[in-house]
């Protein structure tokens, strides 16, 4: 059984469609993201499958019973975490005491230690929330977030004004609980992120799902248009190339190509027949957010077309 | 009814729910002393007034209520005042800034139950509100030889009905404010107007024009049931009925409206 299970779902507001037959499933132990522009449904959709919010029309399992349903509400809590999109921790109790106030809320938390060091906060534990910094009240949060010990974490851009060395922590701490059996629900904004992570995606625009896959293969990302470019070799003319490049600047070439082998075939080979070195050899596929980019504009565009 | 129950149960069990109302009892407590505004507001604040208030003209008689003493005049008042502030004042104040912080949010996304988190508020209020009717008391008699209630039980029942109605009353006006920056200005000012409408800083005619506005609001009448376990005046009853009754009434309705409009998210989105 997935761990969340999502079919048709519909939702509105006033007569406009914030969610319209959106489906997907998530497996156990997963690592899941939920993409989109501001407005494009997702905090909607996040906020049924938490039982915060009512949905319209459609069929939805969370670990295994539905969300919407008052009677497993109070059983849905014990077992899910979430980390909201802004942080939300009382700022004149200590770490160790929010910790601990949270944790008396579930019947099997973890240990408030074991989720201070997890967090990395050891040395904040005494210390008033007021006096930590941004990144740090972040990762208070998240630690609220897991305290329960939950099977299922829900984090709205967990690492949204962090600074680099704590977003990876944050990255290696998911990747953590995620290996330990927890499933992730990832909402961000950061592609980079979500390709480090997750290893399903969906895109949601305009209160529908986009697209959906992998992140190494939405949008035909796996297939499309790569870069191949590297520095001409002292004393080549570009002409010499046994490659046609597309562009030259600066001593760098740049190769558009769509079957990426032959190209670093010919290239290496005539490396090794003529004693050329290349450097700076590089292939760039399309970023996961040019195909981000290009799939929420194409919704948008799509939609303004259906309204006029 | 499609839902096939495979799931594993959690044992229900009244004793561990009412160790969970303790445990958030405890944290609204620290809440409270920790975050030190609340408690200067309403504790240091009716202190401050009484001291003030006996310290300039304590002694003097007023002869409208038959020559009873200003302490013995204000000792109830500030009482009443202490109830009015901790349950309508402080708590909408609360309830609105953890509105609007995303802390209500947080907790109706814990399995701390709605019921349990709304029996610790209460709990935790009426802690407040009766330890600061108790200083009141202590500092009335010991500082001003102002005598304590001759019905205690009396004052038992103007308490729990006070404390019931205002903090009703405290949850329903948090549900109408619409942010952080209003919820003190506002809240004060209604508090404040009608407390000196209904005769808190001096004694009003029960038959002026004053007294027959302030009458339709709860505040004037919480202010005349703690006056009555005192029995300061001749052959005025403990049980002061009509005022409990109204005080009462306004509970239920603000009940209602807490009840309709209660909002858990930040009203900004």
């Amino acid at each position: 059984m997935p761990a969340i299970g999502v079919n048709s779902l519909f939702k509105s507001y006033g007569g406009v469609h914030a969610v319209s037959d959106v489906s997907f499933e998530v497996g156990r132990g997963d690592v899941f993201a939920l993409l989109g522009p501001n407005g494009a449904g997702k905090t909607t959709t996040i906020e049924i499958l938490e039982g915060f919010n009512k949905r319209d029309g459609g069929d939805v399992r969370v670990l295994g019973v539905d969300p919407g349903e008052r009677h497993n509400q109070r059983w849905l809590r014990t077992r899910i975490g979430v980390v909201l999109q802004e942080m939300a921790v009382e700022s004149f109790f200590s770490v160790r005491q929010v910790l601990e106030r949270n944790a008396g809320f579930y019947p099997a938390p973890r240990r408030v230690d074991e989720v201070i060091e997890l967090v990395g906060l050891c040395d904040k534990a005494q210390v008033k929330v007021k006096k930590l910094s941004g990144g740090q009240q972040r990762r208070l949060d998240i630690g609220l977030g897991i305290i329960g010990n939950p099977r299922l974490l829900f984090l709205d851009e967990p690492t949204t004004g962090l600074d680099p060395a704590a977003r990876r922590m944050t990255w290696d701490l998911i990747r953590t609980l995620s290996e330990q059996g927890t499933t992730v629900v990832l909402s961000s904004h950061y592609m980079d992120e979500v390709e480090a992570l997750a290893q399903h995606v969906v895109v949601l625009a305009k209160g529908q799902i986009a697209a959906s896959g992998t992140p190494w293969s939405l949008g035909g990302r796996e297939f499309g248009k790569v870069v191949i470019s590297f520095m001409l070799p002292d004393g080549v003319a570009l002409a010499d190339l046994p490659v046609t490049p597309s562009r030259c600047a600066g001593g760098k070439v740049e190769v558009d190509t769509d079957c990426e082998i032959e190209v670093l075939a010919r290239l290496t080979n005539w490396s090794m027949a003529t004693h050329h070195s290349i450097a700076g050899l590089s292939v760039m596929r399309q970023t996961l957010e040019d195909v981000y980019l290009k799939l929420t504009h194409d919704a948008e565009q799509r939609a303004e077309v259906v309204v006029a | 009814m499609s839902t096939v129950d495979t799931r594993e149960s959690d044992p229900k069990s009244v004793k561990k729910d009412l160790r969970l109302v303790l445990h958030q009892v405890k944290y609204e407590q620290m809440a409270f002393w920790v975050n030190r505004t609340g408690a200067i507001f309403t504790i240091g604040f009716s202190v401050l007034f009484l001291v003030l208030l006996g310290a300039t003209n304590g002694s003097q008689t007023i002869s409208s209520l038959h020559n009873i003493t200003n302490d013995q005049f204000y000792v109830p008042g500030f009482a009443a005042y202490g109830v009015m502030s901790a349950c309508f004042t402080m708590l909408a104040i609360n309830l609105v800034t953890r509105r609007e912080t995303g802390l209500l949010k947080r907790l109706r996304l814990s399995p701390l139950p709605t019921w349990a988190l709304l029996a610790a508020i209460y709990i935790s209020t009426a802690i407040v509100a009766v330890s600061q009717v108790a200083v009141i008391l202590i500092i009335g008699r010991l500082g001003y030889g102002v005598q304590f209630p001759t019905n205690w039980l009396a004052l038992g029942l103007v308490l729990v009905v006070g404390i019931a109605c205002f903090t009703a009353m405290g949850v329903a006006i948090s549900s109408v404010i619409p942010n952080q920056e209003t919820a003190g200005p506002v809240t004060s000012i209604a508090f404040f107007l009608l407390l000196f409408l209904s005769g808190l800083w001096f004694p009003i005619s029960p038959t002026s024009g004053l007294a027959t506005f302030s009458k339709f609001f709860p505040v004037y009448h919480l202010l005349q049931a703690m006056a009555a376990p005192f029995q300061l005046q001749p052959g005025v009853s403990a049980w002061a009925w009509g005022d409990l009754g109204i005080i009462a009434l306004w509970g239920v309705g603000c009940g209602l409206i807490a009840l309709r409009r209660f909002r858990w998210s930040p009203r900004r989105n």
